[in-house]
């Protein structure tokens, strides 16, 4: 939008990167995009727009209402669930998304290096990407309440003899744990594409020069993956900041209500007819991600550039 | 309250698919509309589908003109009606969400039907625990729960242990239980919904008149709060208190156990006692047919006269005001509210009647309830007179789980006291 800048043309640009001229685009595009651009409309935007008109109201979601103006958004500020459940997700999030991409990193290090059956390896370190998260929430349900709680019986290790889900302390680690699990698929083929496209011969010509791996890695490995590691972390951000099906599925919230998420307190404005109040908690959370998508978009254009 | 809520499908999928099938259903149905009425009804707890699926059945065949289909999309009423396509009749729950739907005028009129005016007077005081709608009947209760302790009778009679009859001889129980090796109460913490169920409302409505606290809270509205004349923090302190000395007779892995491992446990005998309603006695028989199992209720005070036992309005018939046919569904009404029907049903479910003419509960497993029922010595459980927008479930789980009760309580006050601002 604004980067083009009236000095730009002056660079001389190499050949063949010259910017096509710029022309109105012709109807049959328009037309092609018209598809689109009306289930989005219709499905996404128009919605939206209700849900914020309504976060002005104190509607239950049907019969009569009536304008409040913006109290529905002071009470809410106020209202120590909904900030509680703000803090949960941030925090959650970041832990996560360190937790996600540090191990995706690794592995994909890993995976890219001249190991042995490299390619089936990494063929199965995507499973979890491809299982729905319901699914692997009940099966981590069942693993954190029962086996783990077993195992640490038998050999009789006492922190883990209960189960860290009904612990108000630790449960919302054991949903780190299997966000992680699920997520580090796809930051590890992002990750692995990345490795991929650094010339080998940089490796070659520093070994020549004497640096060990660790040097490599930190000369060369980890400044060529800025970009993707910066993509990543902004990605899977985004995603855990919707977190919703896993922590249903692993601790409804609990124990107590210590880890309720954002999407989960909107989504409880729609069956206990909170509607109107929880419209305004989806707002503010709105403009929370669309924060994080601009930020992301800024820096996808600087690395195409 | 009678079905647990394991998590199951992201609701918001689960919605969207049930929406998706209805709209299928519609138009596949439509073709052979033109001699049946088509009727929606709603139902959906869980244990009483099938039963309920053959009464439709038997309904059909008495009125060939009109065709009630079974909706039992759980978790979809809301939805329904936010979609201005609420079911034509419904046999639900009378919990907070549909006390919103009579509360706002979405519930039609039934007063003028011959079977409300068969309903007991204790019934209908307990419609009070939500608020009403001015000049209408907005439901037709059909089925009440009565729940109180479940207790092991041969576990009991091992340890020459008598029904207590006041709070001390309750310890003093437990007591003996504990000093015997013998788990007293069992305890299913994971499972929230059983924490408030049980302990809490036992405890309070031993000793709180609960109707009473929420009528006067909803007069306060905004103005609850720490120096109100009521208030959470004054009222139900004393009770949690006594509930939280009740904590340690349960077994040590409480906080992890949820409502299936009590179920399979209790039946198997590992404890003398469960907090639990008749829903679960029926799944107790299912696991252990022989389980000699019998219910007291949970002495809160030094005197046998103030024992009560924990009742709720389990189901009530209701018909919305948006509904398309409401003719006929009044014919189904009529006909789920027949006395021969509404009494087998009740006895098949262990519910208590709620006419006047209603024949007292026949099962041994809650007989014992019967005399307290009689007499109105009852309750209403104080988690279900909590809107659902306060997590009240949740917060229970924290004090049990050593969260400061002060605290709690405070924060109840000001969450009951925001939402009457919001109203």
């Amino acid at each position: 939008m604004t980067l083009t800048s009236t000095e730009a043309p002056t660079a001389t640009a190499p050949a063949g990167l010259r910017p096509t001229p710029k022309r109105r685009p012709d109807a049959t595009h328009l037309f092609f995009l018209l598809p689109t651009l009306i289930a989005f409309t219709l499905c996404i935007a128009l919605p939206a727009v209700m849900g914020v008109f309504f976060s002005f109201t104190n509607s239950v979601g049907y019969g009569e209402w009536d304008f409040v103006g913006l109290a529905n958004y002071q009470l809410m500020f106020t209202d120590p669930a909904i900030m509680a459940s703000f803090w949960f997700t941030l925090w959650f999030s970041a832990v996560t998304v360190v937790a996600t991409n540090v191990v995706a990193f690794l592995l994909a290090v890993g995976l890219t290096a001249q190991i042995r059956a490299r390619v089936p390896l990494r063929a199965i370190f995507v499973i979890p990407m491809v299982v729905s998260p319901i699914i692997i929430a009940f099966v981590f349900h069942f693993l954190f309440a029962k086996t783990l709680p077993t195992a640490a019986q038998a050999v009789g290790f006492g922190p883990l003899e209960e189960s860290i889900l009904a612990n108000p302390d630790l449960a919302w680690l054991s949903i780190v744990i299997v966000t992680a699990w699920q997520a580090v698929p796809q930051a590890l083929l992002i990750f692995i594409a990345g490795l991929l496209a650094i010339p080998a011969d940089l490796y070659e010509a520093s070994a020549l020069d004497g640096a060990g791996p660790w040097k490599q890695m930190k000369m060369i490995t980890i400044p060529l993956m800025a970009g993707y590691i910066g993509i990543n972390v902004i990605i899977t951000f985004k995603n855990f900041l919707n977190a919703y099906d896993i922590i249903v599925g692993l601790t409804d919230g609990g124990p107590g209500t210590s880890t309720r998420s954002v999407a989960m307190t909107i989504f409880s404005g729609f069956e206990t007819g909170d509607y109107a109040y929880q419209m305004a908690t989806a707002t503010i959370f709105f403009l929370i991600t669309l924060a994080i998508a601009v930020v992301q978009l800024r820096l996808m254009r600087r690395k195409d550039q | 309250m009678a079905t647990p809520q394991p998590p199951t499908v992201s609701r918001r999928r689960f919605l969207a698919g049930a929406a998706g099938l209805a709209s299928l259903g519609l138009a596949g149905c439509s073709a052979d509309a033109a001699e049946a009425t088509e009727i929606r009804f709603y139902q959906t707890k869980r244990e009483v589908i099938p039963y309920i699926g053959d009464l439709l059945e038997q309904f059909r065949s008495e009125h060939p003109g009109i065709r009630p289909i079974h909706d039992t999309s759980e978790g979809t009423l809301n939805g329904q009606f936010v979609r201005s396509s609420p079911p034509d009749l419904a046999l639900q729950l009378y919990n907070y969400e549909m006390a919103r739907f009579q509360e706002r005028g979405e519930l039609s009129d039934l007063s003028d039907l011959p079977e409300a005016a068969m309903i007991t007077d204790s019934v209908k005081e307990q419609l009070e625990l939500y608020p009403t709608y001015p000049g209408r009947l907005s439901v037709l209760p059909y089925s009440m729960m009565s729940a109180a302790v479940v207790y092991n009778q041969e576990i009991f009679a091992q340890h020459d242990v008598e029904v207590p009859t006041t709070h001390s001889e309750f310890i003093a129980a437990c007591e003996t239980f504990q000093d015997a090796g013998v788990t007293p109460i069992y305890g299913t913490w994971a499972d929230p919904w059983t924490i408030a169920q049980g302990l809490v409302d036992y405890t309070v409505g031993g000793m709180v008149d609960v109707i009473n606290l929420f009528q006067q809270l909803r007069d306060l509205g905004p103005d609850v709060g720490p120096d109100s004349r009521v208030s959470f923090s004054k009222v139900l302190r004393e009770p949690l208190e006594k509930m939280l000395a009740l904590l340690p007779y349960h077994q040590g892995d409480a906080n992890g156990r949820n409502y299936g491992d009590g179920n399979n446990a209790f039946a198997n005998g590992q404890a003398a006692m469960y907090l639990q309603g008749p829903w679960a006695l029926v799944e107790i028989g299912k696991i252990n047919p022989d389980a000699q199992v019998g219910t007291f209720p949970l002495p809160m005070t030094e005197d046998p006269a103030d024992n009560k036992v924990r009742v709720n309005l389990d189901l009530a018939l209701w018909i919305p005001e948006h509904a398309k046919h409401r003719d006929e569904a009044r014919e189904l009404l009529r006909f789920l509210a027949r006395p021969e029907i509404q009494d087998a049903y009740n006895e098949f479910a262990l519910g208590f009647g709620v006419r006047t003419d209603a024949p007292p509960v026949r099962d041994p497993r809650i007989a014992p309830m019967q005399p307290y029922v009689d007499r109105g010595a009852v309750y209403q459980g104080v988690s279900q007179g909590i809107p659902t927008n306060i997590p009240f479930y949740n917060y229970c789980q924290d004090v049990v789980f050593g969260a400061d009760l002060e605290r709690m309580l405070a924060t109840l006050d000001a969450d009951w006291a925001r939402l009457a601002k919001r109203a």
